[in-house]
């Protein structure tokens, strides 16, 4: 985006997403937009409790004390935010990139499937098939991109649905479990090993996400890829391959799904059914940007995320209220947000005139 | 599963029940067509037509006439066009992350307010439906006649479409002309919610729009921004839609999941089958 530096040359294809270029703006700037973002979030909840006649103190208590209230909570907070670590590090990723990868939530079914299938050879090469399914499932959406100019920010939401069905498909028919009581599969023949209430796949998604910090900031291939995303044309004048950085960028971001989904798996449900997914995938937008596209600053954002998940369950439960409230917060987070960067630039521009 | 071991009988039974359930597809696809060739690309029209069906459904119930539910929808519709526009035209902030965070926002309020409602009353009583259907011959016919008119006939469609193209050219000029476009596509997207639950099922569902804006989207780059791309791609839609009905009728061993991945597989498809030079708005999305 401008950083107010007078007029701005427009990349001749695509234009860096959110804040994906502000590098000028300091720390403070972002650490602000984000608490405006948070208290905006809360505020809203509170007052669409009201406006329904609950009591915005006693709602607000149950999503504090239900996500981090006990230590029971937290471990609940703590596992809903592993699959969105690695979601939103597929979204940092990917619009690091300048690539629209909205079908998070399609590679994380598919690597769920591909972890099931894998499990029989051990833990190892069912975390790698996951990511490898992931890739090859966003993969087919560059590969659209780049054969035939088909939109990414279209196809990766269509192979959503696709990979939605595909899961159904399964979980009723080759997959179902072999008594067929309910729709869903069989245990899967690895598990990650436990840490007293949680599982190994924590360290998995921390690691990850220091790995994404090193790979944007200290690898030649992160230099590429943010230079494709800050300026295409300026990038492939300087020698990059955009084309092939494009695709290895959507690769990369499909793997960090596609793991999501078979640690979920192998961490967490041991099982699959259809609803599986639950939109972790789309979470990881608001995840991503409420990080302001840094991947260590992904942790903080998909905790806050994962405990807004678990209170809005907590809240469902003891309130009758809808847990897509939680989808409600994301919401609010990415408009606040994008209200705080835009509305600093349009108020920037009328100052200069 | 091949083709002549289906009866075509069963695809042409199938044929009307298609025509009606692509219709709010089609009204969706003339709307994104009419803000795209504006300059903006709106993904929010899935959440669009998602609070329509909902909005609709509430005032259908409270007046209990369809009439006043079908404008329920189109104003739910406009709701959402507001925030949509308060972003990208007045903020001009990013269109796609705008959109996606509306239709977040649409997801997560119809089915908060949904749940919410259930406990009083609304929701669980009879939906009024439809009498006489108004709005296929509204959708196929006149609405592409009179907006092809408007769009490359009159003054007002000339700078609309200048504002996709060479916004700088009329640069004061702009802001209004995507707010009209935007209504416009409000008034489209709110009737399709509409019919989505006023005609073609009885009452509201969570996330019951499926991706129809998507696959509208789709259609609009399929019809490479044209009106008559447009009807003939949803039309094209349409037939796949039925002959996936028949497939169902005649469940001939292809399993059911499958089959509901058809519409999603086929858009794909028409996305990737643009054959020649696609020109889209040269200010799209900017």
């Amino acid at each position: 985006m401008s950083t107010g530096r007078g007029p701005v040359v427009r990349p001749a294809g695509r234009r860096p997403p959110i804040n994906a270029a502000s590098g000028g703006r300091r720390l403070a700037g972002r650490t602000a937009a984000a608490s405006a973002a948070l208290l905006a979030t809360i505020l809203l909840l509170a007052l669409s409790g009201a406006a329904f006649g609950h009591s915005p103190r006693e709602l607000l208590t149950i999503l504090i004390t239900g996500s981090v209230g006990s230590t029971f909570a937290l471990q609940g907070t703590v596992l809903k935010s592993v699959p969105l670590l690695l979601t939103g590090l597929s979204v940092v990723i990917a619009f690091r990139a300048g690539v629209w990868n909205i079908g998070g939530e399609g590679q994380f079914i598919v690597g769920a499937l591909a972890a099931l299938l894998a499990s029989r050879f051990g833990l190892v090469p069912s975390l790698l098939a996951a990511m490898l399914a992931g890739a090859a499932w966003a993969s087919i959406a560059s590969l659209m991109r780049l054969w035939r100019n088909a939109p990414e920010v279209l196809t990766t939401i269509l192979l959503n649905f696709i990979a939605i069905h595909l899961l159904g498909w399964c979980v009723n028919g080759p997959l179902r479990e072999r008594t067929a009581m309910y729709p869903q599969t069989d245990v899967a023949l690895a598990t990650l090993p436990r840490l007293g209430g949680l599982h190994a796949g924590i360290l998995l998604a921390v690691f990850a996400s220091v790995g994404a910090w090193w790979l944007l900031y200290r690898t030649n291939e992160g230099l590429r890829l943010r230079a494709t995303g800050f300026n295409s044309s300026a990038a492939k004048w300087a020698g990059v391959n955009v084309r092939a950085q494009l695709a290895r960028a959507m690769a990369i971001s499909g793997a960090a799904a596609g793991l999501a989904g078979g640690i979920e798996l192998l961490g967490v449900t041991n099982r699959l059914f259809e609803r599986f997914a639950s939109g972790y995938g789309y979470s990881g937008i608001a995840v991503a940007l409420l990080a302001q596209l840094h991947p260590l600053a992904t942790i903080g954002s998909a905790f806050f995320f994962g405990a807004l998940v678990t209170g809005a369950g907590e809240l469902q439960r003891t309130a009758n209220i809808s847990s897509a409230v939680a989808t409600l917060g994301q919401a609010v987070v990415i408009l606040v947000l994008i209200g705080y960067e835009y509305g600093f630039e349009y108020a920037r521009s009328r100052s200069r005139h | 599963m091949a083709l002549n071991m289906l009866d075509l009988d069963l695809v042409i039974n199938a044929l009307p029940l298609a025509i009606l359930a692509a219709t709010p597809l089609l009204l969706a696809v003339q709307g994104e067509l009419v803000v795209q060739r504006s300059g903006i690309i709106n993904l929010g029209i899935e959440g669009m037509m998602l609070v329509a069906a909902m909005t609709a459904v509430l005032a259908a119930q409270l007046t209990n006439n369809v009439a006043l539910g079908f404008l329920g929808g189109i104003a739910g519709a406009l709701l959402v066009a507001i925030v949509f526009g308060f972003f990208v035209i007045a903020l001009k902030a990013d269109q796609i992350v705008t959109g996606t965070a509306i239709n977040l926002l649409a997801v997560g309020a119809t089915s908060f307010v949904y749940r919410e409602l259930q406990r009083g009353e609304i929701f669980v009583q009879s939906v009024p439906r439809i009498g006489t259907d108004v709005v296929v011959p509204l959708a196929w016919i006149v609405f592409p006649i009179v907006l092809a008119i408007v769009l490359w006939n009159t003054s007002f469609g000339l700078r609309l479409r200048a504002c996709g193209e060479n916004p700088d050219a009329i640069a004061p000029h702009v802001g209004r002309h995507r707010a009209a476009a935007l209504a416009i596509e409000a008034l489209l997207a709110g009737t399709a919610g509409a019919y989505l639950t006023l005609a073609l099922s009885s009452g509201f569902a969570e996330n019951m729009t499926a991706g129809r804006g998507f696959i509208a989207l789709s259609i609009v780059i399929f019809g490479r921004w044209k009106l008559k791309g447009a009807v003939l791609g949803t039309a094209i839609f349409g037939l796949a839609a039925a002959l996936q009905y028949a497939l169902q009728a005649a469940s001939r061993g292809v399993p059911y999941h499958l089959l509901l991945a058809v519409p999603y597989i086929v858009t794909l498809l028409i996305l990737c089958g643009i054959a020649g030079k696609v020109r889209a708005p040269e200010s799209l999305g900017r």
